[in-house]
């Protein structure tokens, strides 16, 4: 008691105000950084930027769409033990809001194009997959088949590592620009591929191609249909009301359909395309092959 | 003490600022007035300094619900003792001396204490998840109970999930059951709860940053950007105020210590008066035993051996009475810190 | 054995003042000094016995002029030499009757306390009808039992000198005998001088030689 105060005056002069502060800080002691990723695109995009000099975290497990995934604590635990966390943005985690992250950890990828955030209108939940019901309404988050916001992505991911590597700047522009390349490429082809049919009807079987539709300028409706599950009497009746105002020869899918959706369809003068938009990790080939299978797959539609 | 030296920074509505330290460092529950995420996002903008949020304002079964941030846990140091940090919303983690009170450990569940004990407009207490146990600090986090900020924003009934009514097999819920009605008892959504099964479907209402929080720990990342972030707190217009702890403690302890010195005072006046009852008791009591010792000094004892004798007495009153201060000291130095608490600081 | 000459004492305010032009006790003699109150009677015990110093002239006890000693000298003579007998007996009360016969021994040097004093301290004891009560303490002991004691306790360094002030004064007259036959015995059991002064006249008719204080305060010798 009686030395209260000297006591008090020693640990001002020990600690200094500001001296405690910066051990705040602190992230994990590792050899090499580490980030965490939400999506397959933002994984690979990754992975091609660090090389080897950073640890790449994708804790969602593969068989799940990562923008539904229903937390869990080690999942949520191996984000939390990354340095930095990249998120798609665009709503596309909405995770997020049930767990315990440092948002100043966080990174949104697509914040370089939220103005043109694309703001979904209708408002269905539906159910598929093991993840439960979900609704497409807000903002569409598959931002990254449009290759030009790809870019963008990509490039805030190269900002985010330099700010953790500095001394690997030039290596990681370096491996971004190798990127960027590939996929300009990708953008390119597709927009030789749809040149001049641009305005030609399409369906998809899934609301997710609005970002691409956008970029490349086609004319593309959308059904909730999923590729593993044969459409019922209701949907069907529902595509053939599409049709007739909007009369698409092609539909363009997320997975391989069902061979009796295939086969419907066909009944209709439909065929069917898939574009993988790649959001887990393909089982075969990483993304640019995977996106190469698809621009291929479209040329069939923009015959 | 060091407590306040260790934080730098308090931002919060303006008003007590010993209300706002109080409350953010040691979980006081004089809640002061709440501020809103948005300071939060102005100060992570300026780029001066970490904001930390901390909400501060529930309680479970008489401990503090703290809601806040994984920074939080870093900047105190506070370690992981049993079980795991964090993860999901509806979870929390107890200071060491909460679990022990409590008797919880990771597993276990708490539910909230409802924030007035008539608040029948008020929402659902929460059950919340155990998942961790902070390894002991000797601090205020001791004693709290951490949540996530969302979880605590779930408390005050910010966030819901839409599965409230959870298909319950519980046969305690049911109060009368005949073949026409089954009639449910008041423990029947006595409480929410945040499950694997309506986890997905919780979801927060309303703007973000309109969300109210108690204060902002302020980590300036080094002093000049503290004292730019000070400067823009100047304005008497602004809603809120920063303060340094160090100061607004100081200013507490300034007042004990007055407090103090005219205890010290009393004490010395005690202390001399106390000196002069001794030598006063000792000289009456020379004066009682004067004829003793004038027959030891007849029968042949030195004047020196008297005076010996009668030092060596008063030695050993001495050496009794300097033991018994040293014990009693000694056990008030040891109880100090939780003295001065329970004193003045709770 | 004592013998006093030209003494002349005054206390520090100088308003008493004793002169004792001559004086003198032989060996084995009992005397005893009466005198007014304030006569001067206890200081000359406290002269004799070196505890007071004169200002003037010389007291000799068994040969040794104690007053010429210095104290530490003049101290160890009185303790081997001159036994005390107090009227308020003078224990300690919180040491049992052996401890204060013992007493001392235990606060000079000069005497060595050891197994032969500690037997002959009980065989004073028998001879005073005490022994059962060494282990009490004085406020358990009647007067009489008391001074018993106090003689046992002045008599164990064996003095060859005893000084008695008013030895019997707060004694019943049963005991006031009793008292006095022991003292006499004592000294005669060990060759001892007696030096009593008392107020007591019955008590005079046993004493060798009677002295009446008052002729000092007159200048006379004895």
């Amino acid at each position: 008691m009686v030395n209260f105060k000297y006591c008090y005056l020693g640990l001002c002069l020990i600690f200094g105000i500001f001296g405690v502060v910066t051990s705040a800080e602190s992230g994990s002691k590792r050899d090499k950084p580490t980030v965490a990723v939400a999506n397959y695109p933002l994984k690979y995009f990754t992975e091609r930027i660090v090389g080897n000099h950073v640890e790449v975290i994708f804790p969602i497990p593969s068989d799940i769409d990562p923008a539904f995934w229903i937390p869990e604590p080690n999942g949520v635990l191996a984000f939390q033990s990354a340095d930095v966390i990249l998120l798609n943005g665009a709503t596309y985690s909405k995770w997020l809001d049930k767990v315990t992250l440092l948002r100043r950890k966080m990174v949104n990828t697509s914040e370089g194009f939220q103005e043109q955030y694309i703001q979904i209108q209708e408002f269905t939940t539906h159910r598929h997959g093991p993840q439960g019901k979900h609704a497409h309404a807000g903002l569409a988050f598959t931002t990254w088949i449009d290759f030009q916001q790809a870019i963008q992505q990509a490039e805030a991911i190269r900002n985010a590592v330099t700010k953790l590597l500095p001394e690997q700047e030039k290596h990681f522009g370096t491996n971004f620009l190798a990127l960027k390349t590939d996929l300009l490429n990708l953008d390119r082809r597709i927009e030789e591929i749809v040149n001049r049919r641009r305005a030609r009807p399409l369906l998809a079987s899934h609301p997710v191609y609005n970002y691409f539709a956008r970029r490349y300028g086609l004319n593309i409706r959308s059904v909730l249909w999923e590729p593993e599950i044969v459409p019922n009497a209701r949907q069907w009746a529902e595509l053939e009301n599409i049709i007739k105002e909007h009369p698409a020869k092609w539909m363009i899918w997320e997975g391989d359909p069902h061979p009796d959706s295939i086969a419907r369809l066909e009944s209709l003068g439909i065929g069917s395309v898939v574009f993988d938009p790649a959001g887990n990790v393909p089982d075969n080939g990483d993304f640019l092959s995977v996106m190469h299978q698809n621009v291929q797959n479209l040329k069939s539609a923009y015959r | 003490m060091s407590r306040a030296v260790s934080t730098p920074l308090v931002v919060g509505v303006k008003g007590s600022a010993l209300d706002l330290v109080m409350s953010t460092l040691y979980f006081d529950d004089a809640v002061p007035e709440l501020m809103t995420m948005a300071e939060t996002d102005r100060i992570e903008d300026s780029g001066l300094a970490l904001p930390i949020p901390v909400y501060a304002r529930f309680q479970a079964r008489g401990f503090p619900i703290v809601g806040t941030t994984l920074d939080y846990f870093a900047f105190r140091g506070l370690e992981i003792a049993d079980g795991r940090q964090l993860a999901i919303i509806g979870e929390t983690v107890l200071g060491a001396k909460a679990a022990e009170a409590l008797g919880l450990g990771p597993g276990d569940f708490l539910v909230s204490s409802p924030e007035t004990p008539f608040d029948l407009a008020g929402v659902y207490p929460l059950k919340m998840n155990v998942v961790g146990i902070l390894a002991e600090s000797h601090t205020s986090d001791d004693l709290a109970v951490f949540v996530d900020l969302k979880t605590a924003w779930i408390i005050e009934g910010l966030g819901h999930g839409h599965q409230d009514l959870i298909k319950n097999k519980d046969a305690s819920l049911v109060l009368e059951r005949n073949e026409k009605n089954v009639t449910a008892n008041a423990k029947l959504r006595l409480y929410t709860e945040i499950s694997e099964i309506n986890l997905d479907a919780f979801h927060f209402h309303g703007d973000r940053s309109q969300y109210r929080l108690t204060a902002l720990i302020t980590v300036p990342h080094d002093s000049k950007s503290g004292t730019l972030l000070r400067g823009r707190y100047v304005s008497p217009a602004a809603a809120t105020q920063i303060v340094q702890p160090v100061e607004v403690i100081d200013g507490l302890l300034q007042n004990i210590f007055r407090i103090k010195n005219v205890i010290d005072a009393i004490i010395m006046v005690v202390g001399i008066a106390t000196i002069l009852a001794i030598l006063l008791v000792f000289a009456l009591s020379l004066r009682l035993r004067q004829r003793e010792i004038q027959t030891i000094f007849k029968l042949g004892c030195s004047r020196l051996t008297i005076v010996r004798l009668m030092a060596a007495e008063i030695l050993i009153i001495l050496v009794f009475s300097s033991v018994l201060c040293v014990g009693m000291m000694t056990v008030v130095d040891h109880f100090k810190n939780d003295l001065v608490r329970i004193a003045f600081i709770r | 054995m004592i013998s006093i000459s030209s003494l002349e004492f005054q206390h520090g305010t100088g308003e008493f003042h004793l002169r004792v032009p001559e004086f003198t006790v032989a060996e084995y003699e009992k005397v005893a000094v009466i005198g007014p109150s304030g006569s001067g009677k206890t200081t000359l015990l406290n002269l004799i016995a070196g505890i007071l110093t004169p200002k003037t002239g010389t007291v000799s006890v068994n040969h040794t002029q104690v007053s010429s000693l210095p104290d530490a000298e003049r101290r160890d003579f009185r303790i081997a030499n001159i036994g005390f007998v107090f009227q308020d007996f003078e224990l300690l009360d919180y040491l049992n009757v052996l401890d204060n016969i013992l007493h001392p021994y235990r606060i000079t040097r000069a005497l060595l306390l050891n197994k032969e004093v500690r037997d002959r301290a009980r065989a004073l004891a028998e001879n005073m009808d005490i022994a059962d009560k060494l282990q009490r303490y004085p406020d358990g002991l009647s007067h009489g039992e008391k001074q018993r004691a106090a003689i046992c306790r002045a008599l164990l360094p064996q003095p060859k000198l005893i000084l008695a002030d008013e030895a019997t004064g707060n004694l019943d007259p049963d005991n006031k005998q009793v008292i006095l036959d022991l003292l006499f015995d004592s000294v005669r059991n060990h060759d001892a001088t007696l030096l009593a002064v008392t107020h007591d006249h019955e008590l005079l008719k046993h004493f060798d030689r009677v002295i009446d204080f008052q002729h000092f305060r007159n200048g006379a010798s004895v």
